[in-house]
């Protein structure tokens, strides 16, 4: 259930590529079957620019992965979307965000870790608030006051892009089952990642296990429907994940966290009114 | 019965007694705890979320009271555009077209298709839809297809972009919308926007340019979209490696009839 967050990024698509196909009379604008509406100007300078931006990544056993993203489409749509779809309805969203808020806190150590790793002292810092408030003040780390009152985020690290900030390259695309999208280099992350999380540690295994389908469900029931939009979206399903992964990944590692603000020349503030 | 085992489960762990249980009783034991903190947090997380008024529904600044339901005409919706103060500034554009969609999206009078219908009215002409289709082939397959197949290629894109992103924008439920100071690239005006979606950020991206005539009379056309990246990933970066790999596989055919039919549900 890894993929969450990348088809999250569909949903909000919303916003995204809109067009007009339809030529109306009173609408000046470009109309989409007029192929020369821009300059070639404009064309070649935004062609060099997406060259530029573009990665790909060497995917060397794609019949496997193909396979794979079968496996876990036919999943998704059997067992996992049922499931999440129950979830939703039985569970009110204000505790589904609990739950969330309370394994986001709870993975505190990896993200810490990681920050660290990286050298990221701001952002280590900023997971260490998060952790003090959230607990206490946010009994538990059910609530997330650190976000909602002074606009802390966590810090997006993982021990894959530790790697990659060491200058481990990505290795190849691999798509495991249950777990979706990864890089063999992301791969190796996510279990290191896991000895830092908590609910590892918890005795017995299946316990363990139990509590992170828990998390799974939970983190599921805000993105139900994300997975079919992407999929409506793309012409080859398998290659516009594999394409959206790599470029998310890149974004990640880049770390380009927040916009500067033009005025004082500093990172620009999420929350305006930003108090810690 | 059940509710001794599971307190005996519960028990079992917290005293390190090792109590051989059956995997479900754990599981539904660890579930119980989980439940019951969960009910204690949904009130402590119901006052802080929505008693600061961090999440509030963003105001449609422009008047929706000057909307006429039954009037489907072209007149009233282009409207929108008088409450743009300055059309060459493409914040200040997004901003008045958004405040525009958020208004016909709330407005419950409306059925969807209508709702569709003006949206794409609203938004279509900010997008440099001919660019953009260009821009997903590339230099290296675009120039490939015939003139003919230039246009039937520009029009199936299109027709599924709009499709997809009107079908998307129509779930828009309140989220809050933060339009963050534009950003001056080389020829191109980058605007970031910030959407929070059930309480976590999301960053997109609008990539302006600008064209090189006013485009008839309207102003406003200015400015115009060729791509839009949500958390680092660009859109039409995502459409080209779909369409490298067609092409590679099977040529401007294989391409043609993967666009032709319907989306993949």
């Amino acid at each position: 259930m890894r993929y969450y967050f990348l088809i999250m990024i569909w949903l909000v698509a919303g916003a995204g590529c809109a067009s007009s196909a339809r030529n109306t009379p009173n609408l000046p604008a470009a109309s989409p079957v007029d192929v020369n509406s821009s300059g070639d100007a404009a064309f070649d300078e935004f062609e060099t620019e997406l060259s530029q931006r573009q990665v790909t990544i060497p995917d060397p056993i794609e019949p496997w992965n193909r396979a794979m993203f079968g496996v876990n489409d036919i999943f998704y749509f059997w067992v996992a979307k049922p499931v999440v779809q129950t979830y939703e309805k039985i569970v009110p969203r204000p505790a589904r965000v609990c739950i969330r808020n309370f394994f986001e806190n709870l993975t505190t150590p990896v993200r810490f870790v990681n920050c660290l790793l990286q050298g990221k002292g701001p952002e280590a810092d900023r997971e260490l608030r998060r952790f003090g408030i959230n607990t206490t003040a946010g009994v538990l780390g059910f609530g997330d006051p650190a976000y909602d009152r002074w606009g802390l985020k966590p810090a997006a690290e993982d021990l894959g892009q530790t790697l990659a900030v060491y200058g481990l390259g990505d290795g190849f695309y691999v798509v495991w089952p249950l777990l979706g999208p990864s890089t063999l280099r992301d791969s190796v992350g996510t279990v290191g990642d896991s000895f830092l999380n908590p609910v590892r540690y918890v005795k017995p295994q299946e316990v363990s296990i139990g509590i992170s389908v828990v998390d799974a469900t939970n983190k599921g029931s805000f993105h139900i429907g994300e997975y079919e939009s992407f999929k409506a979206a793309s012409v080859d399903p398998y290659v516009a994940m594999r394409g959206a992964y790599i470029q998310y990944r890149k974004k990640q590692i880049r770390g380009e966290d927040q916009p500067i603000d033009p005025n004082s020349g500093k990172p620009e503030a999420i929350w305006p009114h930003g108090v810690l | 019965m059940t509710v001794r085992k599971l307190i005996i489960g519960i028990e079992g762990e917290l005293m390190g007694i090792s109590v051989k249980q059956k995997v479900m009783t754990r599981i539904t034991s660890i579930w119980c705890v989980v439940l019951v903190l969960l009910v204690l947090g949904h009130n402590v997380n119901a006052d802080e979320k929505y008693s600061n008024g961090a999440i509030k529904p963003p105001e449609a600044k422009s008047g929706s009271a000057a909307l006429d339901v039954n009037d489907t005409n072209e007149l009233w919706w282009s409207r929108w555009d008088a409450f743009v103060r300055d059309p060459n500034d493409p914040n200040e554009l997004l901003e008045a077209k958004w405040n525009a969609i958020v208004t016909v999206l709330q407005n419950k009078e409306l059925d969807q298709e209508l709702k569709k219908k003006i949206m794409d009215k609203i938004m279509g002409p900010v997008f440099d839809t001919g660019l953009m289709a260009k821009l997903a082939l590339g230099r290296t397959h675009w120039p490939k297809l015939t003139a003919p197949q230039q246009k039937r290629f520009t029009e199936l894109f299109v027709e599924r972009l709009k499709n997809i992103y009107l079908d998307k924008i129509t779930l828009y439920n309140n989220e809050k919308v933060l339009f963050k100071h534009a950003m001056q690239e080389k020829n191109s005006i980058h605007i970031p926007v910030v959407l929070i979606s059930n309480d976590k950020e999301i960053a997109i991206l609008f990539k302006f340019h600008k064209m090189d005539e006013t485009g008839g009379s309207k102003m406003n056309e200015y400015w115009k979209i060729y791509d839009v990246e949500i958390e680092g990933v660009s859109v039409l970066l995502v459409y080209r490696a779909q369409f490298d790999d067609i092409l590679n596989r099977g040529g401007v055919k294989e391409l043609f009839f993967q666009l032709e039919k319907p989306p993949t549900q």
